[in-house]
């Protein structure tokens, strides 16, 4: 039921002579759609709504105008800036969207997707009931039945291959206290393999920021951005990932008449509205950044006092950048010199300046040295630690932080402890069991102490010879909660790995990709899990700040809550009281608050120790009296003084009132108002150089220079142990036992330590200087490698230069190529780095073109929730994929037909529609992330359950994309890779 | 009294479509029929800019002017509504609309498309304000609740302004003053008659 | 904040309530795009009633404006 697509026609001209001399030749993304999709796929996938829905009988009563409607307050589940979302309830029925004025972070607004939330429990294309794939069926079958059954085949397998042979996939869309309790829920089945999305997101940012400043998260917050002289946009486009942040943006840039700065492969929404446009070759981040440090410090427009009290190593940063004059970095990245300089010296002199960055930045090979580079920008020019300054990593999914610092990671216990024994014994006290019984659990001591196998090479830990793989067995069996299948690159690969899994189970109100890209026939399980929406719990956005969501609606149809079917699940696989030893359930309930309230007791290394569910429920209730920039309470309201969400670190126990820490490392507030240092955590000296910060300290520090984090035995130097209370003391007897002077700050259960160090104004974790060398790191100084699959081979070795390489491992690079890493081993796997590369010599010519991949405002992640969502669907009907006329013409292709894109490995192809556009530049084709169930050429929406299928599918862009990965995470590449476009 | 207006301020637009599923969501509005959306004009160029369009309750509305049946009427307010029981789905008012606001639901022509839907600006129609008949056949009514068109409530970065005409007017002043630019309000020399000078 | 600024916002959508369990409301049935009533009787204004002024400038709306301003 669409409008004609002539009159459409005819009202369009007619709008175009409405705004005479705006209009232009060509089209934009909805009339490209229009033209395109209308009444094809939207059609199609329309008619199937009335036939395969299940629809219950609607009661079609008269008015009932004695019912009130309840508001309901909770977050949005879609990306990581918070929005708030006001329901109205009726009956139990969810029936309005409200705005939410008071909420300081969006006030009112929502994207497409936060407008649309309420769609999500209308669920037409929910998964209803628990399914089972039996002979290529899929089958009903009860709660119960399912459950028992997938404990039964875990069993076997942890009896017969380990506890190791089985990956649980974990979810960003998690609330705290889930992502918490599953990655409690992989130690006590005992592996780490145990990951979520946080490893495709940013996982190359809290690697790379925390090697640099102390933690890895955003250093200041949206809100904050309002205050910044010039923003700096690179490798991000929040006009569509994150539009909310774009309020506060915008909102910034006309207050101070800023300078907005977008560096992109592609002219994005966001580059519309900035005041300058920088395009540059995809895949040279750190050439740009050092190409404007060479401006930088030829001009000398370096903050020298902040390097000199405050920085370590940036001697050697400046070695590498006088290896980036302006010619080296025109050839390698393609941006004049002009462009470059200007960038420099706004950034460094109108400040307050602000580096922004997303998934551009680090899903790369180099991710990790990217952002790197990007915070050695911010420090040498003294952008961080103080108001519209800092490190501005917009974060994705809704609650991704905290999935990430409740340690839903193969290489770390919660709040970032790791995996050695100490961190194992500390979370054993706080969960209260015993420390011999949990290594029991595991295969071995040793791989109770190895990070386990990420999520992005899980596949390959399935299909890799035995001796490829370091752990007891290949992969068996895989659980997934709440994760696309469609979200991680070389899918061709994938789908082989699927089809040899014995068991495969898939926890999602969705059966996501996982359930139809595979021929399997048996051994699949699908649970309906119900939404956010439909429980209680808290999130944290990506500024840190924690917010409680309360229950909109019960679960609808049949679906259960994350953490009820953990318990149900944890008490088949012999665990559940253990697990649940300081956590309520009540009938199969789990009470939720109780989730909170341990992790408080444990996460003191990171702050998560202050946020009670009580202070945050405050929070919420009181949101009008939070300042919009500076997200500080009001004098006189109940929370005056705290910083909204009470954003990590929120030192000690809630008792303590710790108010947040709004922006990280503000060394002129006092530590009990969120102040700040660089942490000490990597020693207090090298070489000879001091580590610690010198001459500078937080506001009413009783040590005025560096120092190192608190133990007892500092306490005891400082003679400040006997302030700590007699019951402190008991408690830190129990944790030290023999040696209570190692006991510190992040493992003393009392709080004491830090208690004691806050009232002598010190930071509990130390003052030390930022790390400009990162000397544990592969690259200790970022430096440019280019991509695996790059166009410029003329940059990389040739093949005999690379069998050089290959052979000595001290051999330097080429004068004039940058080199991929050589092929090593990490995370228990094989990892390719030179070898791969060494491919691009002979799949340039066929492939030519670059491929990189994004985001659309109407979709998010691997898409298969907002792709069901009507009112979203509607909005993006098509696969597509972005061409520069350029290239087009070169081959023939006209704009909305269908191309096929070839990618260089597995033969892989997609067949998408093409939209001519000069957003990409000539070499350059885009084609966004959220499409599934197309897989090359093939519509496989007859192998979803019925009445499950989105309402849009297409091909994923991952099912081309190529092998590379980030030496410190797996991060992989998803942005630079090469590929060719035919007419199909 | 209030004029009620629309004022897009394209220099925030991000074409978001917040607006869009608003809509949808508050109207439960079906699939094809798009009372509200984005323009994009120079997309993925320089100068790339975006407008939410919808009916923009225009002053001597040329849709009034041509409707064989006079199913429009004006109100007190300065919104332009119709009674979906007169409509005839002639078609006549999407060829007089400068703005491309009337919807069908049906494809056809001489009146086979059935009857015409817009937006109503969050105002209902002929029927008693919030009754259930209301709302089937015009969506919820928002403003006889003393409140705003939800789009322009829940517009992402505070592009897409609704209200008194002379507040909207102001604010919209205001922030041109505070940034030093502004491409002005759009659409508002055809709707209104006017042009917002700052 | 509770802005609820005359009652009248809890009566349009009581009817929403009661259209179905929760799930599965369809929500075709809540409007009709063609101008059907549903099967429900008209409950026509009159004429005066139709053109009447409705908007008020109510803290709802203040805090619009509010939020529109820096």
């Amino acid at each position: 039921m669409l409008t004609r697509r002539s009159a459409g026609q005819a009202g369009r001209q007619r709008l175009a002579a409405a705004y005479q001399g705006l209009a232009s030749g060509g089209t934009d993304r909805r009339e490209f759609l229009r033209q395109a999709g209308l009444g094809g796929v939207g059609l199609a996938a329309l008619g199937t709504l009335g036939t395969q829905v299940a629809r219950a009988q609607v009661a079609h009563t008269v008015p009932d105008r004695a019912v009130p409607a309840r508001r309901i307050k909770n977050v949005c589940t879609h990306c990581s800036v918070g929005c708030s979302v006001i329901a109205e309830v009726q009956n139990g029925v969810w029936t309005g969207q409200e705005p939410a004025w008071e909420s300081p972070i969006n006030r009112g607004t929502h994207c497409a997707k936060g407008a649309s939330v309420r769609e999500i429990v209308h669920g037409d294309r929910r998964l209803k009931y628990p399914m089972k794939l039996a002979g290529g069926q899929w089958q009903r079958l009860s709660w119960d039945q399912a459950l028992d059954e997938i404990s039964e085949k875990l069993l076997q397998i942890r009896e017969k291959s380990s506890p190791e042979a089985v990956f649980w996939l974990g979810s960003a869309k998690f609330t705290n206290e889930a992502a918490y309790l599953f990655r409690k829920f992989g130690a006590f089945w005992g592996t780490n393999n145990i990951d979520h999305q946080a490893r495709i997101c940013h996982s190359t940012t809290v690697a790379g920021v925390a090697n640099t400043f102390g933690y890895g998260a955003q250093t200041n917050s949206y809100n904050d951005i309002r205050n910044s002289k010039t923003m700096i946009v690179m490798g991000g486009n929040p006009a569509e990932s994150h539009p909310i942040a774009t309020q506060h943006l915008l909102a910034g840039r006309e207050l101070n008449r800023s300078n907005f700065f977008v560096v992109d492969p592609r002219f994005t929404r966001t580059a519309a509205h900035a005041t300058d446009y920088v395009r540059i070759r995809p895949g040279t981040d750190i050439p740009v950044i050092w190409g404007m440090l060479w401006h930088i410090f030829e001009n000398g427009w370096e903050d020298k006092e902040f390097i000199r009290q405050r920085v370590y190593g940036m001697d050697e940063v400046r070695r590498e950048v006088t290896k980036w004059n302006p010619e080296e970095v025109l050839r390698v990245t393609g941006v004049p010199e002009a462009q470059i300089k200007r960038m420099a010296q706004v950034f460094a002199t109108q400040k307050p300046a602000t580096l922004i960055w997303c998934m551009g930045a680090t899903q790369k090979t180099v991710g990790t040295a990217n952002v790197r580079a990007f915070s050695i920008l911010c420090m040498a020019t003294g952008n961080v630690g103080s108001a519209g300054t800092g490190c501005n990593i917009f974060r994705g999914h809704t609650n991704v932080q905290g999935a990430t610092d409740l340690g839903l990671d193969i290489a770390t216990l919660p709040a970032y402890y790791g995996l050695d024994e100490a961190a194992w014994r500390h979370w054993c006290r706080v969960w209260q069991v015993d420390y011999e019984w949990m290594q029991g659990r595991f295969a071995s001591k040793k791989l109770m102490e190895t990070p386990g196998i990420p999520s992005t090479r899980w596949f390959d830990a399935v299909v890799l010879p035995r001796d490829q793989v370091d752990q007891p067995s290949n992969f068996k069996a895989m659980f997934v909660m709440g994760h696309g299948g469609n979200t991680v690159t070389r899918m061709p690969e994938m789908v082989k790995a699927l089809e040899k899994l014995d068991l495969l189970v898939v926890c999602d109100p969705h059966p996501t990709t996982y359930a139809q890209v595979s021929d399997r026939q048996d051994g699949t399980y699908l649970l309906p899990i119900c939404t956010n929406f439909e429980t209680v719990g808290s999130r944290t956005a990506s500024n840190r700040s924690l917010q409680w969501g309360e229950k909109i609606v019960e679960p609808i149809f049949e679906s259960r809550n994350d953490y009820d079917v953990m318990y149900a699940l944890a008490k088949r696989l012999g665990f559940a009281d253990e697990l649940f030893k300081n956590i309520g359930v009540k009938d199969g309930v789990v009470v939720v608050e109780d989730i909170l309230r341990e992790i408080n007791r444990g996460t003191w290394a990171l702050g998560y120790t202050g946020q009670s569910p009580e202070r945050l429920r405050l929070h919420m209730a009181n949101q009008q009296h939070f300042d919009i920039t500076t997200l500080r309470g009001a004098k006189g309201t109940p929370v005056e003084g705290e910083v909204y969400g009470l954003p990590w670190p929120c030192w000690g126990t809630p008792e303590m009132k710790h108010p947040g820490t709004h922006i990280l490392y503000d060394n002129s507030l006092h530590v009990k108002e969120g102040g700040g240092t660089f942490r000490a955590r990597f020693g207090v000296e090298r070489n000879g150089e001091t580590l610690l910060a010198e001459g500078s300290y937080s506001k009413g520090s009783e040590i005025q220079d560096g120092y190192p984090e608190f133990t007892v035995a500092v306490l005891k130097r400082l003679g400040w142990f006997d302030d700590l209370s007699a019951h402190e003391k008991e408690i830190i007897g129990r944790v030290g036992g023999e040696n209570i002077d190692r006991v510190s700050w992040s493992t003393d259960l009392s709080g004491g330590i830090i208690r004691v160090a806050m009232d002598h104004g010190c930071l509990p974790y130390g003052n030390a200087k930022a790390r400009a060398l990162a000397w544990n790191l592969p690259d200790p100084v970022p430096m440019h490698r280019e991509p695996l699959y790059t166009p410029r081979t003329d940059l990389i070795p040739s093949l005999d230069q690379a069998a050089v390489l290959a052979a000595d491992p001290n051999a330097p690079a080429p004068a004039g190529t940058y080199p991929a890493l050589r092929d090593r081993r990490g995370f228990r796997m094989p990892h390719l780095g030179l070898t791969v590369q060494m491919r691009s010599h002979t799949v340039a010519r066929e492939f030519p073109i670059i491929l990189t991949s994004g985001r659309l405002v109407e979709y998010e992640g691997g898409g298969e929730e907002t792709r069901s969502n009507k009112w979203l669907a509607e909005l993006q009907q098509d696969m597509f994929v972005e061409i520069n006329p350029a290239d087009a013409a070169e081959r023939g292709i006209r704009n909305a037909q269908y191309v096929w894109v070839l990618g260089p490995e597995n033969d892989a192809r997609v067949k998408v529609k093409a939209m001519i556009t000069e957003r990409v530049g000539k070499g350059v084709a885009f084609m966004p992330f959220h499409f599934g169930g197309w897989f090359q050429g093939e519509d496989r929406r007859r192998f979803y359950p019925p009445g499950t299928d989105p309402v849009v599918l297409g091909e994923s862009v991952n099912t081309v994309t190529t092998y590379g990965y980030d030496p410190v995470t797996f991060m992989q590449e998803t942005k630079v890779t090469l590929c060719q476009i035919r007419s199909a | 009294m209030a004029r009620l207006k629309f004022l897009c301020d394209s220099d925030r637009c991000i074409e978001c479509n917040a607006c869009v599923t608003a809509c949808k969501n508050e109207h439960e509005v079906p699939w094809g029929i798009n009372r509200r959306r984005v323009v994009t004009l120079n997309d993925g160029k320089p100068g790339e800019r975006s407008i939410s369009m919808a009916c923009m309750h225009c002053t001597d509305a040329p849709c009034a002017a041509v409707c064989p049946t006079s199913c429009f009427y004006g109100t007190a307010d300065a919104l332009v509504l119709h009674d979906k029981d007169l409509c005839i789905g002639c078609g006549y008012c999407f060829y007089a609309c400068p703005f491309g606001a009337p919807q069908y639901p049906r494809v056809g022509n001489f009146g086979g498309r059935g009857k015409m839907d817009k937006c109503t600006y969050c105002a209902g129609g002929p029927q008693q304000d919030n009754t259930a008949v209301e709302y089937m056949q015009y969506g919820s009514n928002r403003i006889a609740e003393g409140k705003l068109p939800l789009c322009a409530e829940m517009c992402s970065t505070k592009a897409l302004l609704a209200g008194d005409g002379e507040i909207i007017a102001a604010i919209y002043r205001e922030r041109v003053q505070q940034r030093g630019f502004g491409s002005g309000a759009w659409g508002w020399r055809t709707a209104y008659k006017q042009e917002l000078t700052v | 904040m509770r802005d609820n600024p005359d009652g009248k916002a809890q009566a349009r959508r009581r009817f929403l309530g009661t259209l179905g369990f929760a799930a599965v409301a369809a929500p075709a049935a809540a409007f009709e795009a063609d101008g059907g009533t549903g099967g429900l009787p008209p409950r026509k204004e009159t004429e005066a009633e139709r053109r009447a002024p409705r908007y008020r400038e109510t803290d709802h709306v203040r805090a619009f404006y509010r939020t529109n301003r820096y």
